[in-house]
């Protein structure tokens, strides 16, 4: 629970500490439309490097990047199995055939037993699942003794292993730049910084101060709930309920007395946050004075004139290469 | 002995990598028989780690918690072998707020929940729930009613009964009696002496109320930033100097007792539990 790091403000003295959030909000917007504009594997690469330039001159570990990206793993890899195995076009990487024979399908049950019982053992579980999968695949298709039970078909084409490496990296992009606004900037300062960024909004009557309000709300609260869940999944076990074990009708039950103290907390969270802000006269749409007033600075004019150069770049190698 | 801390430190991990010390070289021991504990200590102090700790529910960074004979230590639960809900059964636990445990429709499903999950069977684990709302200053007619309709004070009743009903042997209660009034608060004490008394199970008490340490525990263990800085008898307690450095307060019957003392410039021969037994000492001296 706690690799969840979207939403945790980490302070900080380097320059991303320094810069206005506004200039952050829109350099972070820019550089997320020239992660959409480019088309290929090569350069987004590059755009890895940059990111992670960036990583290493702000002064944020690249492996608290990487605990708050463990949670999208698996989203990254069904994305990335679909794309290699829809994508038909390119030339043809790797051609063969799966079968599954009765020995063979004997080994793989033996392997995925194995792998089920000494998982809790291996450090990088993540990689370990993926080795065994591979393992099993290769077996599949190279070792074949047997009296055959079914057979099928597997083809990667170039274009799929690329595509669904490109998806990948945009992706691993898009959430570390996001990561790195709310690691570097404060809740308050966020909420400040949209609510000025969104303005021109307000002219189709669409209240910026609510929606930056709404946000940064939602995001304060994330690892509130998340202590809560803990707390709570405390006092059940307490009672004897066993999170880390139980048949599929123990599970329902389980998640039932999880999430029903959840939502009662939550609502009663949300109705003490509502009094609180009455009782401290907040009257939405009224004009406010701050305590905090964000001051543009020459570096904040440097970073968005170098993200759009970026972009105009992305654009450019786009269009013509 | 029932439970074990040895040597135990624990820390809150954090985002930052500043990890929060809440317990720091605990050594505590613990007996199944007929012990009534009261544990004190100011706000923040580390009493509603230290007891999550007497049933499995957290682990200790070093040190060891021996709980029934199973050696809880920081990798623990890597080894699946080992079974910790059993535990809880043994050593129940009741959380310092009821609004994280109760879930069910009913307040009659809320309390036969954790028996139900140690096996007890249905019929007997409402039998349970019918005596154990008594117990605990309801009537049956709540057991029909919603828990979250219930007032603070009767959410409080409730998730108290709820771990009654598991007859656990040793019964951790966390500030059992904040929230409600003088009345149900006597009466709930008497019901934890009365369990105390007539089954010999062993009491564990964390408050804020001296007046309870000093009429009802047979024994008091006070944490002061993290560490545990006395274990031992109520009356020996109060007569320590650091009482004010621990942030506590005395009874109100030892401070009506000190004032008496230092007006009529008198000591008596020893501390009265309660106004009788004031009286008397004042018909001997006077
Ligand atoms: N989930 C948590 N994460 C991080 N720190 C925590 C957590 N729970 C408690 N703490 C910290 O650990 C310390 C001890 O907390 P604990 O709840 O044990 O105190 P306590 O003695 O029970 O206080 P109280 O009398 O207010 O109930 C506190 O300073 C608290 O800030
Ligand atoms: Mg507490």
């Amino acid at each position: 629970m706690k690799n969840i790091i979207v939403g945790q403000y980490i302070p900080g003295k380097s320059f991303l500490y320094k810069m206005d959030p506004r200039s952050k909000i829109l350099a972070l917007f820019i550089l997320m439309v020239s992660a959409f504009v480019f088309k290929d594997i090569t350069h987004i690469i590059y755009m890895l490097l940059g990111v992670l330039v960036i990583l290493k001159i702000g002064g944020i570990p690249i492996m608290r990047i990487a605990r708050g990206l463990r949670p999208i793993m698996i989203l990254l890899l069904f994305t990335f199995t679909f794309q290699v195995l829809f994508i038909k076009t390119g030339p043809v990487i790797l051609d063969t055939v799966l079968t599954l024979t009765t020995i063979n399908i004997g080994i793989m049950i033996l392997a995925i037993v194995v792998w089920y019982y000494t998982r809790r053992y291996i450090k990088s579980k993540f990689f370990y699942m993926v080795l065994v999968i591979v393992g099993i695949l290769t077996m599949l298709s190279l070792f074949t003794p047997g009296t055959v039970i079914s057979s099928s078909n597997l083809t990667i084409y170039e274009d799929g292993l690329l595509g669904a490496s490109f998806i990948m990296v945009r992706l691993i992009i898009i959430v570390t730049l996001s990561t790195i606004l709310t690691l570097t900037t404060k809740p308050t300062d966020l909420n400040l910084g949209l609510e000025r960024i969104l303005k021109p909004l307000n002219l189709v009557k669409i209240n910026s101060e609510e929606i930056a309000l709404i946000i940064s709300i939602a995001l304060r609260y994330i690892p509130t709930l998340l202590d809560e869940a803990n707390k709570i999944m405390l006092a059940q076990a307490s009672r004897g309920v066993d999170f880390t074990e139980g048949k599929f009708k123990d599970k329902v039950m389980q998640i039932i007395s999880l999430l029903v103290p959840m939502f009662i907390i939550s609502f009663k969270r949300s109705d003490d946050l509502a009094n609180a802000m009455e009782a401290r006269s907040f009257v939405p749409g009224n004009k406010r004075t701050r305590i905090h007033i964000l001051s543009w600075q020459s570096r904040d004019t440097l970073v968005i004139v170098f993200c759009l150069l970026v972009l105009t770049a992305t654009v450019v190698v786009r269009v013509y290469l | 002995m029932a439970i074990k801390f040895e040597q135990v430190s624990f820390q809150y991990p954090s985002f930052d990598g500043k990890n929060f010390s809440a317990l720091e070289n605990i050594n505590l021991e613990i007996s199944d028989k007929g012990e009534f504990i009261t544990l004190i200590g100011e706000t923040g102090s580390g009493k509603s780690t230290l007891v999550q700790h007497m049933n499995a529910l957290l682990r200790p960074n070093t040190g060891s918690v021996t709980i029934y004979g199973i050696k809880i230590e920081k990798n623990t639960n890597k080894n699946k072998k080992i079974k910790l809900n059993p535990l809880r059964q043994k050593v129940g636990l009741v959380f310092q707020f009821p609004e994280y445990q109760l879930f069910e429709e009913t307040v009659l499903k809320d309390i036969i929940f954790g028996p139900k999950n140690f096996g007890v069977k249905e019929d007997e684990a409402i039998k349970r729930a019918k005596e154990v709302i008594k117990h605990v200053g309801l009537t049956e007619d709540y057991l029909g009613r919603s828990p979250f309709n219930l007032s603070g004070g009767e959410q409080k009743r409730v998730s108290i009964a709820g771990i009654l009903a598991m007859e656990p042997d040793i019964l951790v209660l966390d500030e059992p009696t904040s929230g409600l009034d003088p009345k149900g608060r006597d009466a709930l004490l008497e019901l934890f002496t009365n369990i105390h008394k007539k089954l010999n199970k062993t009491i564990i008490i964390i408050t804020h109320d001296m007046n309870t340490v000093y009429k009802y525990a047979s024994r008091v263990v006070v944490m002061h930033d993290a560490k545990l800085v006395y274990d031992g008898l109520p009356n020996m307690l109060f007569m320590d100097e650091n009482i004010e450095k621990w942030n506590l307060d005395l009874p109100d019957i030892i401070g009506i007792t000190k004032q008496l003392e230092a007006k009529l410039d008198i000591t008596f021969t020893k501390k009265p539990h309660n106004v009788n037994e004031l009286f008397e000492l004042m018909k001997g001296v006077l």
